[in-house]
């Protein structure tokens, strides 16, 4: 086990931990101790940095099931290394802002800290596992801890709503990626992305390469919230601000991002370009529709949930167009390449200008008991500090020089420009779509982030609308925030800090045929470059847009509430139980009889077929003996005394009839020469009529319910059906005699050595005396059984 | 020739015989049966670790040489099976000491208990067809009574159900016994397989019986069309009895569909494997249905029953070595979580008085540790991993693509789903939320209840972390299904 499997596993062994700190140290925030573990590793995948230049990686392994080719493989490269990064950075800052969310008084800190470091771990592990299996692991874990804290307030009806509809969208996501990964597994025969990427060429000419792509991407945008799986993410926002602005914003629901990254490297090479199509095109379409619904959000966190929603499909489209970098010369200049540089790019950026926002929004919440945007305004001169760090994350997420958002979405619109002049797959026709929605997109965008600013901070202030005097929120709780947004304005200024240090190494694993280096991010294209103008369209179009907003939002209704994704989830389920419990209905009646008649007619039906499908039906005569007038008249008994049994209209005399054929088939064995069999039988028969004519004598008067005509002529239809079947396999059975019987053994072997006269009898105590051992043990347990059901009657009790 | 292997169906025989002079003694009946069911842990492992070394055992009762006598063979999926049941046995012993209550306890509940599982060890064992019969008979007989004793009205009614339903496919059973025999003239299962081996065209009339067999093992095994008494009889009874049905009963059907399926009719499997297969995927999806469909804890895990049987019948049907171990890992890891499910609702139907999920809500308040045991429980039941469902479910998933099944294995891999949603229903709805008050009729003794079930999910969670080392058990199972010679060798070459 190497230090980085440690690293990964240290989370799970701290939660073990927590609850033990709890207890123990009342008077001190449970945050606190927390704390230490995401600094430490982060200070410790630090050090990783110069190791993955150049597309070099570590890797480490620990074997978990070889049998199965499932071993804990652990690589570090550029691109999980950012996401390491982020996830212990991110962490850090989360932690310490919680800290001051969370009251140790009135929460269950012990859950809350548990929960966020197993998040934290199976982040790690998802980033982290070269092995298939194993993130597929992990990737689960983050979908359960991410349900855990959704239902942190597991008293409100909504958290467990969101919980559950979190749960049900991304497992299913984590299933069809296991779908996934096994067809890759058929294809290649190894669990390990780095040993797939040594034989891309067979999966790419696989006939299963489309299904596993579909399934993997199934995966990737329930987990990354894409349209239209989106729907999860608004209901996520249940969960404590802190757990929204980790899970749900920086990380976890970039997962899904971080997949579809991993593995470009095989499925940006398909053929047909579905890949760049789907990545690229759902990728649009979320941020299209992202942006446009967050406008009419008034909910802040549910404008940051929506703006989330849509920056992740930005990204994601990124990485669909990229794709098409594959597609042409292999050259280390390759217009196209941009996309994937401008796709890990936004990512931190998002994470950085994203999580300040979140961390704002909570400390709006925690000091004014609201979020909502007609309850707000005027906090600027409350709350100076919290409205400069708004400001300048919303100014960030808007595009607006010179915060980091504005270098990665001109590099955004770089990337969509150039799909103008791709010639493949269909773009160069339908290709002009990227830019156009790109750009509509991003002028919704400036109109939610100018939203988020605006109608919090300026305007009037409202107190009588607010619960809580409001206030600017204790210095804590503003040193994350605080750093979050310095960054904000660092990489924006100094943006090549991390070009070749982070951005590269990352570029690189997402497309190892390339070669990144000398990446050089600039402010200014120049006058000619028509990123300008799209970002000065942004603008001005969005500040009209923002300014007449009242006038044009009646735009929103042309869109039925209806008709959404979410009515129709929350019309699933119910309908789903509801037809569930109607088709169940309609056959599990409770009655015997209509149990057994399904029974039947299965029996019926499957054997009915399988003889006459295989032609097994045969009758051989060789053996059998002649048929004289004896055997007629017993079978003629036997069928009257049948046909009485059924329609006799007292119990008395159906008895009665089932002892004449028991006593008619003891005649039988007379004829057949087996007089111990006719005595065992004529016994039997005596005792069990005897006891029925005891037992019935008990029984109420009422015999037979009246049925109908229908009811009597199917259930004898089904019957005569059954009887046909068994005999006609008795006959064919009889007559397909393929070996010699083992009987003679018996019969040789009866005197010597078993020493006894009988072959019946020897074979009873004797050749199969464990039979007979165990026949009598039955007979026991049925005496027990009407002895304990005479005695003990529990009919008044409480059953449990 | 070992005697070893007779001793897992002897201790309980034994301890049953006992047990009857002790009717009164409660305490003393609680103790026989803890120590022989967990001395019967111990003698099913060392069977386990013979075979493990040394091969499949064989023991020719009354020293009649096979295929005379009657033959018990071990080989390792009998050795594993067995084990899951006298840990199950042992569990759900322990849960009955505050659970069952002291009338039933008087009537000889333990030493049914006991009878049920010298039946249920027998079927695993035996290597006779006839025999296997006969530990039917012992395991329904059992089951029977345990089913109706204590005489509620609703045990009388479901009783009459199961028991008829059982009389009629034990009646199909030894019709069935009896057409085989006359066509392969032997009950010894080693020669079965030798002789139909043998031939080298399946005659129809073999297909046919092998139908048959069908029918009257998924009677017993609650496949679709066959499960319909499955529901209603499995509500009836009190928890523990439940749990000891849900876990071992089917799995008696399924175990017998797998040995008879690979023993005898590996022939011709274009038809009886894949009759097989589509019983199994519909199998599975009624099962899903059903356990969406109720707010009644009971039933839903009931229902996940059916499902379970439906993904290890498929796992069966696809046969491949893949999917053949995929089944036999799910196969165990299912009779594990079913007990401890069972036990676990049983718990909070004590606490609670319903069964009624609409009744009952913020259970974890109180009770976290039932909370958390029944959520590792659930996530193992739905497969996640690395918890015990997984890798038996990646097996069969795998095995199914592999063979190019996909519809099959597509609709395995999305019924995880539903069952999760069917299970984390009752952690939602039961768990969370504000905690009610319950009108309490007796005290429940809540650790002593959740010690058994921490013990069966502890052995699962570590029999899914520990999947390479069961793996290598697991894999010794299978080779006898992919390659019967072994199993015939064994027997009739020693």
């Amino acid at each position: 086990m190497s230090l980085l499997h440690i690293a990964i596993l240290s989370p799970f062994i701290f939660a073990i931990f927590i609850p033990f700190f709890y207890k123990g140290f009342k008077s001190i925030h449970t945050g606190w101790f927390t704390l230490i573990l995401p600094i430490v590793l982060f200070l410790y995948f630090l050090q990783f940095l110069p190791k993955v230049g150049g597309g070099s990686s570590v890797i480490e392994t620990i074997s978990w099931i070889p049998s199965l080719n499932i071993d804990f493989t652990v690589k570090v490269d550029g691109l999980s290394l950012l996401f390491a990064l982020l996830i212990t950075g991110i962490g850090s800052l989360v932690t310490l802002y919680s800290i001051y969310y969370l009251s140790k008084e009135k929460e269950q800190l012990n859950t809350f800290y548990v929960y966020l470091l197993l998040f934290m771990g199976a982040m790690l592990g998802v980033v982290l596992s070269d092995n298939l299996i194993v993130l597929y692991t992990f990737w689960e874990f983050t979908s359960f801890s991410s349900f855990f804290l959704i239902g942190y307030w597991f008293d409100r009806e909504k958290s467990r709503y969101g919980a559950q509809k979190s749960m049900l969208i991304t497992v299913f996501g984590g299933l069809s990626l296991l779908g996934g990964i096994i067809l890759l597994y058929i294809m290649t025969g190894t669990f390990r992305i780095s040993e797939m990427l040594a034989n891309v060429d067979a999966i790419v000419n696989h006939a299963l390469f489309i299904p596993a792509m579909i399934f993997i991407l199934l995966g990737a945008f329930t987990k990354s919230a894409q349209f239209p799986f989106h729907i999860w993410l608004p209901d996520a926002m249940e969960a404590p601000t802190p757990v929204s602005a980790y899970l749900h914003s920086a990380t976890m629901v970039k997962a899904g991002i971080y997949l579809v990254a991993r593995v470009s490297p095989i499925f940006a090479l398909d053929q047909s370009g579905l890949w760049i199509w789907l990545v690229g095109g759902i990728g649009i379409i979320t941020l299209f529709w992202g942006s446009f619904n967050a406008i009419k959000q008034t909910d802040l966190k549910a404008i940051l949930a929506f703006s989330t929603i849509s920056q992740l499909g930005l990204i994601m489209s990124l990485l669909g167009v990229g794709a098409a970098a594959l597609h042409y010369d292999y050259l280390d200049d390759n217009i196209f390449m941009v996309a994937i540089i401008a796709a890990v790019f936004h990512l931190i950026n998002h994470a950085t200008f994203k999580g300040s926002l979140f961390m704002v929004v909570g400390i709006i919440d925690h000091e004014t008991g609201t979020r909502d945007i007609r309850r707000l305004g005027g906090l600027m001169q409350i709350m100076p500090i919290t409205f400069t760090i708004a400001f300048i994350g919303a100014f960030s997420m808007a595009g607006i020089p010179p915060f980091n958002g504005f270098l990665s979405k001109e590099m955004f619109f770089t990337g969509m420009v150039r799909v103008l002049q791709m010639d493949i797959f269909h773009l160069e026709t339908l290709g002009f779509l990227f830019p156009l929605i790109a750009w509509v997109a991003s002028v919704f965008t400036f109109v939610y982030s100018m939203i988020v600013v605006w109608k919090t901070f300026a305007g009037k202030y409202q107190p009588d609308k607010l619960s809580k005097k409001a206030h600017e929120a204790p210095l804590g709780m503003l040193i994350s925030p605080v750093i979050l947004v310095s960054l904000v304005i660092i990489f924006g200024l100094f943006p090549n800090l991390l070009s070749d240090t982070i951005i590269a190494p990352a570029a690189q694993s997402i497309m190892p045929q390339f070669i990144f280096d000398d990446i050089h991010i600039s402010h200014w294209h120049g006058w000619k470059s028509p990123e300008l103008y799209m970002t000065i369209g942004v603008i001005v179009i969005g500040a009209l847009l923002y300014l007449t907003a009242a006038k044009w939002k009646r735009v929103y209704r042309l869109f039925p509430e209806k008709l959404t994704f979410n009515k129709l989830y929350d019309a699933l389920l119910p309908s789903l139980e509801t037809g569930s419990n109607l088709f169940i209905r309609s056959h599990m009646t409770g009655f015997l009889r209509s149990y057994l008649a399904y029974i039947f007619i299965f029996f019926i039906g499957i054997l009915g077929y399988t003889i006459w499908s295989k032609d097994a039906f045969t009758i051989n005569r060789a053996n059998t003996a002649e048929i004289g007038i004896y055997e007629i008249v017993l079978a003629l008994l036997i069928v009257i005394g049948c046909v009485t049994i059924i329609f006799a209209k007292s119990r008395l005399t159906s008895i009665i009839a089932l002892g004449a054929v028991g006593y008619t088939v003891s005649l039988f064995f007379v004829i057949f020469r087996a007089p111990d069999l006719a005595l065992t039988q004529l016994v039997i028969e005596t005792i069990s009529v005897a006891l029925f004519l005891l037992a019935f004598y008990h029984l109420p008067k009422k015999f037979r319910h009246e049925e109908s005509r229908r009811f009597k002529l199917n259930n004898a239809l089904i019957s005569i059906a059954v009887g046909v079947i068994v005999a006609l396999i008795a006959i064919s059975s009889y007559s397909t005699k393929l070996f010699d019987s083992i009987s003679k053994y018996y019969v040789e072997h009866t005197y010597d050595p078993a020493g006894g006269e009988n072959m019946v009898n020897v074979i009873l105590v004797d050749f199969r005396g464990f039979d007979t051992l165990f026949e009598i043990s039955v007979l026991s347990i049925a005496g027990l059984g009407i002895y304990g059901l005479i005695k003990l009657r529990m009919t008044r009790r409480k059953e449990g | 020739m070992i005697n070893l292997i007779v001793l897992p169906i002897l201790i309980p025989l034994l301890t049953a015989v006992l047990l009857i002079f002790f009717a009164s003694k409660v305490k003393t009946q609680r103790w026989i049966s803890a120590i022989s069911a967990l001395l019967n842990i111990g003698v099913a492992f060392s069977v386990v670790r013979k075979v493990f070394v040394d091969g499949i055992q064989i023991l020719n009762v009354g020293s009649w040489v096979a295929p005379f006598g009657i033959t018990l063979v071990s080989d390792m999926l009998s050795a594993l099976l067995v084990l899951t049941t006298t840990i199950i046995g042992f569990a759900v012993i322990l849960y009955s000491f505050s659970s069952i209550g002291k009338e039933r306890e008087k009537y000889y509940y333990y030493a049914l208990v006991q009878f049920l599982l010298v039946g249920v060890i027998g079927a695993f064992t035996t290597g006779d067809i006839f025999n296997l019969f006969v530990f039917f008979e012992v395991m329904l007989m059992a089951s029977y009574v345990l089913l109706v004793i204590g005489g509620t009205k609703i045990q009388l009614r479901e009783s009459l159900k199961y028991l008829t339903v059982n009389v009629i496919s034990s009646a199909l059973f030894v019709i069935s016994v009896a057409y085989l025999y006359s066509v392969v003239g032997t009950l010894n299962m080693a020669q079965i397989s030798e002789r139909i081996g043998s031939l080298e065209e399946m005659p129809g009339i073999l297909t046919v019986i092998a139908v048959l067999f069908l029918i009257v093992f998924g009677m017993k095994g609650a496949i679709f069309p066959l499960y319909f008494w499955l529901p209603g009889s499995y509500f009836a009874p009190p928890i523990p009895v439940m749990a000891l049905f849900g876990a071992l009963l089917t799995k008696v059907g399924v175990y017998s569909i797998i040995r008879t399926f690979t023993l005898f009719f590996f022939q011709d499997k274009d038809y009886t494997y894949e009759l097989l297969m589509i019983l199994a995927i519909i199998t599975v999806v009624v099962g899903v249905i059903g356990s969406i469909a109720y707010w009644n804890i009971k039933k839903i895990i009931i229902y996940n029953i059916i499902t379970a049987i439906g993904v290890i019948l498929y796992g069966v049907s696809v046969a491949t070595t893949t999917s053949f171990t995929g089944s036999i890992l799910y196969l165990i890891h299912d009779m594990l979580i079913k007990a401890a499910l069972f036990l676990l609702i049983g718990v909070m139907i004590k606490i609670t008085g319903t069964s009624n999920l609409r009744q009952f809500s913020g259970l974890i308040k109180h009770y976290p540790g039932l909370a958390w045991t029944f959520f590792i429980a659930a996530i193992s039941l739905a497969g996640i991993p690395p918890f015990s469902g997984f890798v038996g479910k990646l097996l069969v998933i795998q095995g199914g693509f592999t063979a190019e099944e996909y519809i099959g294995a597509t609709i395995i891999l999305l019924s995880s789903l539903l069952v999760l949603y069917s299970v984390m229903k009752i952690f939602i709805h039961g768990f969370w939320g504000v905690p009610k008050e319950y009108a309490k009729k007796e005290s429940i003794s809540y650790r002593a209840l959740l010690f058994p079930i921490v013990l069966i999910i502890t052995i699962s969670v570590l029999y899914g972390i520990g999947s390479d080392y069961v793996y290598s058990y697991v894999s010794q199972a299978v080779q006898t299904l992919v390659n019967p010679e072994l199993y015939i060798e064994a027997v009739l070459k020693e």
